[in-house]
């Protein structure tokens, strides 16, 4: 391996990108998860440009994690990549590595969504690390993004604990230069230390429980999580990643992540400890801090978390009191920072009445189909975690439910069961969330007697985050076409009475398929099938255009939410009008008019 | 004087190659040897939600990722509602370059919201700002889908006010879009310095 400068080089990268070249030089050997905004890349980067790694999409984000468990227990440093609301799928999992002994260094890449930017709840993946004992570590550019990540698993392997690695929209999204030695060799690095490692509960329980618990048989299987933590902690004063820089003794912040350098622009002056690792935190430099400034205060993007943790160690700070979070403000910016502190500052105020863009479906996407079917006959159904929940917003009112991903089939069983046989609730879910959870939900639905409706849309992808390949894509990481899993076949072995298949642009036959399996008083799966338009790049049909002297601005048309139809206003005057270069001629509009104004 | 850095945001809806432009200008910096960060916000949604890339190159580090109200040089915009929304960052002495393409808000098709009463392109003209406005109408080709390569189409018009080398700027467009689309993309850049150009006389 050469180490020298002389191969270094500058790259671009942005911070999705370096994680990945990151687990490169760390020598991860796999790399398991499931996609979710704005970490999904992490995969695709590492997959793209690392085949020494073995990558897998797996079915849900709790598979993924035990996929990586599994690996690090056999000697192999794994990551697993997800977004926090995917980590709440994955918690039990990471309750059961906490704790336990780590022989290959085991590291979460995990993406939360700061300022809610592609539409999460407001959450924070650093509430794991306070739950679970576990170091959170937080980079707040390219190249802190990728050796963080190799720090990660140093750590890891040293304090025998898996690390979360927090990224965020911002971080994932911002692309800046990052050193690089390009004639790097790729190794393996293999640490088989411990023969055995048991959740934390089976060796507390021993060791609480048991008198003599000195005993050898009983000591290997413990692992002293709480000392390793607090010898991390004492450590991490000293840690490079962790840097207190003291200039002026007006202001000191403790911060971490992309708003350090907001910080370091707006308050150059400020006396800053830049948090590498915000999890758990260097007491000594926060006290060095305190004592050389007259304000401290701590600027965290997400939660108040390190503010808290803080306050624990009996220091004061100020954070939330003057930085009010969700609603009142989605994520820190050089604006905010500004405007508190920094006295005189011109306060800049967007225009206003600018129209808000709701979300849209893309032109030609099958959901747009489902959606309008139940629309038009008022078909009662709850939505997944898919692109099809577009459908939820007030301007298409499709759906009257929705949950979280994989939850549709068990929320509708659940209405089902308890408003009797009255009506049928409908189950609309995705591909993705299919295989997700909700194939879950299916096997409860017919082992307890269910006899809802579910529709599952099949775009052959998960369309929402750009086209990751599921069970039953035709496409893959690690596809085979014998491994391939069929949606229709697994529906009939789990013990689903009627089971239809249906294209989702023959309009008609889709409109009494779902009629069928609604209104028969049995289980029953209609699968509506039709590549993602945008994944797979669908052939365009001619476009559809609206013939003015024909169109009675009833709205019909615009009422099922696709991107092409626009209310166009000239001159006081509105036209209902197609866009011909998004339009993609599926036809669906022209089902809605009765004027006969829309052709194609 | 020489040039020591600059903050532009580039915005417009999905699908219009917002960040192939930043991608593209990120290219051009790099080799002139400038240090650069881009942040890109793509917003809620999947196709036609608002996009906006902050885009900075600086002869010194470059810290906030994210560019503040009041320091922006130039906003660089494919879609006039966006355009909208960010002439409040706009510095005194920065400039807009707008596209007159408007794809309606879904809240205003559907009415949960009302438009602006009136024209967002007299809106635009009327800012404190220098302000280039360009319709894509007007600048239609045979050549190439003017609404689809409107970012080459304002790349090139950038460049030209810049007063930059085209033929760096175009190799760099050669090398970064695929094979079947170089030729259009060329046609759409040159017909946009081009503009620019004749603009620039005028003004």
């Amino acid at each position: 391996m050469k180490t020298g400068n002389e191969f270094a080089a500058m790259k671009m990268m942005n911070g999705n990108e370096a994680v990945a070249r990151g687990a490169f030089e760390a020598g991860v050997k796999i790399a398991s998860g499931f996609p979710g905004t704005p970490s999904t890349e992490v995969m695709d980067y590492t997959n793209l440009k690392y085949p020494d790694i073995y990558c897998e999409w797996s079915t849900n984000e709790k598979v993924a994690l035990e996929v990586a468990i599994g690996a690090s227990f056999a000697g192999y440093r794994s990551m697993a990549i997800m977004k926090t609301v995917g980590l709440h799928v994955a918690a039990d999992a990471l309750g059961g590595a906490a704790g336990s002994q780590i022989n290959g260094g085991l590291v979460l890449v995990v993406g939360d969504d700061v300022g809610r930017i592609a539409g999460d709840d407001y959450n924070d993946c650093r509430h794991y690390g306070n739950m679970f004992n576990i170091p959170v570590l937080e980079p707040s550019d390219s190249q802190e993004a990728k050796d963080l990540m190799v720090k990660a698993f140093e750590i890891s392997e040293e304090y025998s604990t898996p690390v979360i690695l927090k990224i965020t929209s911002v971080t994932c999204k911002t692309t800046s230069r990052v050193v690089i030695d390009e004639e790097y060799n790729f190794q393996v690095r293999h640490r088989e230390k411990y023969p055995v490692s048991f959740s934390k509960v089976i060796m507390t329980t021993i060791m609480t429980k048991a008198k003599g618990s000195e005993h050898p048989k009983l000591t290997k299987c413990f692992n002293n999580f709480t000392a390793h933590m607090k010898r991390l902690a004492d450590d991490s004063n000293n840690f490079a990643i962790n840097k207190l820089e003291l200039n002026g003794t007006k202001i000191g912040i403790i911060t971490a992540g992309t708003p350090y350098y907001y910080v370091k622009e707006v308050l150059p002056e400020a006396s800053v400890l830049k948090l590498g690792l915000v999890m758990p935190l260097p007491e000594k430099q926060i006290r060095e801090l305190a004592e050389h400034v007259d304000k401290l205060y701590v600027i965290e993007d997400g939660h108040d978390i390190i503010e808290k943790n803080i306050k624990d160690l009996g220091v004061s700070v100020i954070g939330k009191e003057l930085f009010p979070r969700f609603p009142d403000m989605m994520r820190f910016t050089p604006d905010i920072i500004e405007e508190k502190l920094v006295p005189g500052a011109v306060k800049r105020t967007p225009m206003k009445d600018v129209p808000f863009r709701l979300p849209v479906s893309c032109a030609g996407c099958s959901h747009l189909f489902v959606s309008r079917i139940l629309k038009k006959h008022k078909i009662k159904a709850a939505a997944d975690v898919t692109c099809g929940l577009i459908g939820c917003f007030p301007h298409m009112e499709s759906y009257s439910l929705q949950k979280c991903m994989g939850s549709s089939i068990a929320l509708a069983h659940g209405y089902n069961k308890a408003k009797g046989q009255d009506e049928n609730f409908v189950a609309m879910i995705g591909d993705g969330g299919f295989w997700a959870t909700g194939i879950n939900g299916l096997m409860n639905l017919i082992f307890n007697n269910g006899q809802s409706t579910v529709i599952i849309v099949d775009n052959s992808c998960l369309a929402m985050t750009g086209g990751q390949h599921v069970a039953s894509s035709e496409f893959g990481f690690n596809y085979k076409p014998e491994n391939k899993l069929d949606i229709a076949k697994v529906c009939e072995a789990i013990g689903v009475s009627d089971i239809v298949s249906v294209d989702a642009y023959e309009f008609d036959n889709l409109e009494e398929s779902i009629l069928n399996s609604v209104n028969a008083k049995t289980n029953s799966v209609v699968i509506v099938k039709k590549p993602c338009v945008t994944k797979f790049k669908l052939p365009k049909a001619t476009p559809s255009y609206i013939d003015q002297d024909k169109c009675t601005k009833c709205r019909k048309c615009v009422g099922i939410g696709c991107l092409a139809i626009e209310s166009k206003t000239n001159d006081g005057l509105v036209d209902i009008v197609i866009n011909q270069d998004i339009c993609t001629g599926c036809g669906l509009c022209s089902t809605t008019c009765k004027f006969e104004a829309i052709k194609s | 004087m020489q040039d020591t850095g600059k903050n532009i945001i580039i915005a417009g809806v999905g699908g219009q190659g917002i960040l192939l432009f930043s991608n593209l200008l990120g290219k051009f910096y790099m080799k002139l040897g400038y240090e650069l960060k881009t942040s890109d916000v793509i917003g809620l949604g999947q196709r036609g939600g608002g996009v906006e890339s902050h885009f900075r190159y600086s002869n010194k580090p470059v810290l906030s990722p994210f560019i503040k109200a009041g320091d922006v040089d130039y906003v660089i915009s494919f879609e006039q509602t966006e355009t909208l929304r960010h002439l409040h960052c706009l510095k005194k002495e920065g400039v807009v370059f707008s596209s007159t393409y408007e794809l309606t808000s879904s809240s205003v098709n559907t009415r949960l919201q009302k438009d602006l009463p009136e024209s967002k392109t007299d809106i635009i003209k009327r800012s404190e700002n220098k302000t280039f406005i360009i319709d894509p109408e007007e600048n239609k080709s045979s050549e190439f889908n003017i609404n689809k390569m409107m970012n080459i189409f304002m790349l090139g018009y950038y460049a030209e006010f810049r007063g930059y080398s085209h033929d760096e700027m175009i190799q760099i467009v050669k090398e970064s879009v695929p094979a079947k689309f170089v030729e259009g993309n060329i046609k759409a850049y040159e017909k946009g310095s081009a503009i620019a150009r004749a603009e620039l006389v005028v003004s």
